[in-house]
């Protein structure tokens, strides 16, 4: 298996006079959960589809698994397990019905195993359509995981759901890593993409403004660390000192801020010492898409 | 195969759960077997009633008056002094009574419903009124009516007005439908039958001058004969044929059979009444070589048919457009299923579906209307092209229209016009002649022909055509699915 298990370069789509994507190039390392971040009509879930060879892309090059999107389509399908975005399947048959047909569709035969994996054999036996928003997500990871594929798109497998169910749904993604499972993963929840990936792209108008681990985004792109403490016991004089930048907000307070992490470890250590009241506000992927897009994504992921 | 197998499986499963499905697949085809087959092919022939009101009454001597009363017999009102006469004998006559002159002899006085006829003889004036029976002839008329199959009598009192009845009581629906039999029906029908038969003595004996030598004496004889014969005639009353008036609603769609039917018991009447007894030409009915058929014969191929092309072209471009909108086939797609693996586990569906539907409603026809039916294997050929054929439009549909409301209405907007223009509800003859050459062109009209030769009829010989039409039509549709079905860019 190549130690790149997605490989795109140049990568084109148009509809019409619609650019859906624009030469975009990136890769996805074997064993990683690969997350590509934007706003709705960004042109994820296109990506998505042309490496899941539903979509013809215009022009450019990919190869999944080794194989070639163009070339080598039903390789690519046969390797791969997808949960499309807004999934769904045959809604009156039963969870486990369905997890069964799409074993069949795969030639496997672990069905049962991963019914109960992916905590699907409590309610396995009530129809699709009677099931909540988190239950689908579970019986859609379970369609996708049964391939047994090295591979898994997860297409935005998380919106429309409560927060419990996307907490559980990111616990059974993590536990996908633990399979050794590349995920490949499509959002526009920022939470979501720290929580779970190792490395993500943030894609915004059909182009890839940067490809990064999550750790190296922030850093990189995140603002720094916000030090909050109150004007005594010298907290004043050492985070002047040290940050980059002083704000006041509040006659008793103030907040440095720390484009040098280690910088503000250090600070921090010491204002702990001063036994100082310190609060710490450490950047995310939020503040790394404000600052690559301009703006934040909101809940339906569309750009504020 | 086995990809083929599980999908397949999802597809019957997931189609059989739904009770919608069922019920426009199986429920509703099999209640109108029921309906078409109890209401216009049941075994009984279907009765239209018709309100017959007599008024041919024989006539009663009541009294006589003196002839001095002869001086008042006039045209016009009824003069006092004969109302004063009358009035002796307890009859009183309004001063709105008016008398005519009906014969030589004879007079009447209509007072409102009352009415009065008047005989002169050469010593008095015999006044009559109608008694409670009615005439013979208007009585074998009616009888003559009754005999018919087609015409369920119910007599009307003479007292009613027809108009009137039928319009202050709205529950006699389209059955709205009356024939009056006129006073003097037996007299103007005797009157007439003896001038017509003094005719055709006359026209006889002409015909007899004219055809066959004579010597002297016979022809004497003859011309004697002849010219006696021409006096009777010119001593027959000459006058109206006897009328019954027949009243029906406009809209009444079954009037031209009404009206047929009495026609038909007038002309026997005519005959008998001229003393002829047989018939110059007979109709023998009799089936030729095919079996007739009766309602269940008809409506079970027909319903068949016509529920395998509406489960292929509204049901499966209904269920491809839903899935498409869902997402479901998108998730099928992105698996390593083929898109000939999707066509032909639709396919595969529809035609275990067509069987069931056929197995369900032949069992029916069977059981319930006892139609013979002969399953054979051209039968479940034919079924299967049938069902292929109308599945592939259902496909090309469901993957030509992206909108499922815009596919439904697709499917909806051919799959009716056809049912009900192809002859698959009832019979193309029925039907005006541009109408059935419209017929002709719907693959269901072959369709449910071709199922009727070969189940009802016993004749696959004759679903050959039907047959080869469908094949063609079901290669070009299968083709053009396999066309249009996106499995990429969809």
């Amino acid at each position: 298996m190549a130690e790149h298990v997605i490989e795109v370069e140049d990568l084109t789509k148009n509809y019409g006079d619609v650019t859906a994507i624009d030469g975009v190039s990136f890769s996805v390392n074997e064993g990683e959960i690969f997350s590509l971040v934007g706003p709705n009509g960004a042109g994820k879930t296109t990506t998505v589809e042309i490496l899941e060879c539903l979509r013809e892309p215009t022009s450019g090059k990919a190869k999944v698994l080794g194989h070639d999107i163009r070339k080598e389509e039903m390789k690519i399908k046969e390797q791969i397990g997808v949960m499309p975005q807004d999934f769904n399947t045959f809604d009156r048959l039963t969870a486990k019905e369905n997890i069964k047909l799409a074993a069949d569709i795969y030639d496997k035969s672990g069905a049962e195993e991963i019914i109960k994996k992916v905590g699907v054999k409590e309610f396995e036996n009530k129809r699709f359509e009677d099931l909540s928003g988190g239950m689908k997500t579970r019986v859609g990871i379970g369609m996708a995981l049964v391939s047994d594929a090295p591979l898994l798109f997860l297409d935005e497998p998380t919106t429309g759901l409560d927060p419990q169910a996307r907490r559980e749904t990111w616990s059974l993604i993590k536990g996908l890593k633990r399979m050794n499972k590349t995920v490949f993963l499509t959002t526009h929840y920022m939470e979501e993409v720290e929580e779970l990936s190792d490395r993500a792209a943030v894609i915004i108008d059909g182009d890839i403004k940067i490809t990064d681990s999550i750790s190296n985004l922030i850093e990189r792109y995140g603002g720094g660390v916000k030090i909050t403490a109150s004007k005594e016991k010298g907290a004043e004089e050492l985070i002047k000192k040290n940050s980059d930048e002083v704000t006041e907000e509040d006659k008793d307070e103030l907040t440095g801020i720390f484009e040098d992490r280690e910088k503000a470890r250090k600070t921090l250590i010491s204002l702990f010492k001063k036994d100082c009241n310190v609060s710490v506000e450490e950047a995310g992927m939020d503040e790394v898409f404000l600052e690559l897009a301009g703006g934040k994504l909101t809940e339906e992921g569309e750009l504020a | 195969m086995k990809k083929f197998i599980s999908l397949f499986r999802a597809l019957i499963k997931n189609w059989f759960r739904s009770k919608s499905g069922v019920f426009f697949s199986f429920l509703f085809p099999v209640m109108l077997l029921l309906i078409f087959s109890t209401v216009f092919g049941g075994q009984e022939s279907v009765e239209y009633t018709l309100h017959v009101q007599n008024n041919d009454l024989v006539e009663r001597y009541e009294f006589s008056l003196d002839q001095n009363y002869t001086r008042y017999l006039e045209n016009g009102t009824v003069h006092e002094e004969m109302r004063e006469a009358f009035e002796e004998k307890d009859h009183t006559i309004s001063p709105d009574a008016s008398m005519s002159k009906t014969g030589d002899k004879s007079w009447e006085i209509n007072d409102n419903d009352r009415w009065y006829g008047l005989e002169e003889n050469e010593t008095k004036i015999d006044v009559y009124t109608l008694g409670d029976q009615v005439t013979c002839l208007s009585e074998n008329f009616t009888k003559g009516l009754r005999k018919t199959e087609t015409l369920d009598i119910v007599t009307l009192d003479r007292d009613v007005n027809v108009t009137e009845y039928f319009e202050d009581d709205t529950s006699f629906g389209e059955s709205r439908r009356a024939l009056i039999i006129s006073r003097g029906f037996q007299e103007k029908a005797l009157d007439k039958s003896m001038e017509l038969r003094m005719k055709v003595i006359q026209d006889t004996m002409d015909r007899i001058g004219d055809q066959y030598d004579m010597n002297e004496s016979e022809e004497e004889n003859f011309t004697e004969r002849q010219e006696m014969v021409d006096r009777w005639a010119n001593r027959t009353k000459t006058g109206e044929s006897a009328e019954v008036l027949l009243l029906t609603s406009e809209g009444d769609q079954v009037a031209p059979i009404i009206e047929g039917t009495v026609y038909g018991v007038v002309n026997n009447f005519n005959q008998r009444m001229m003393g002829v007894e047989d018939s110059t030409v007979e109709v023998e009915s009799e089936s030729i070589g095919r079996k007739d058929l009766e309602g269940a014969d008809y409506y079970l191929p027909g319903l068949i048919a016509a529920f395998i092309m509406t489960n292929g072209i509204i049901g499966v471009t209904g269920t491809i457009s839903e899935y498409k909108r869902n997402g479901t086939l998108k998730r099928l797609i992105s698996t390593p299923l083929t898109k000939a693996n999707w066509i032909f586990a639709n396919v595969a569906q529809q035609t275990v579906l067509a069987f069931l539907l056929t197995g369900v409603m032949v069992l029916l026809g069977v059981v319930v209307f006892g139609v013979q039916v002969y399953p054979n294997l051209y039968a479940l050929g034919f079924i299967f092209v049938g069902a292929v054929a109308f599945c592939s439009v259902g496909i090309v549909l469901g993957g030509l229209i992206k909108d499922v409301e815009a596919a439904n209405g697709a499917g909806n907007a051919i799959a009716f016009p056809m049912m009900f223009l192809s002859g698959a509800f009832w019979p193309l003859e029925r039907m005006p002649s541009y109408m059935q050459s419209v017929a002709k062109v719907l693959p269901l009209y072959y369709f449910h022909r071709g199922l009727t030769e070969i189940m009802i009829l016993q004749d696959p010989s004759g679903a050959v055509v039907p047959f080869l039409i469908i094949s063609v039509f079901g290669v070009i549709f299968m083709i053009l699915a396999t066309k249009v079905t996106r499995w990429k860019d969809m």
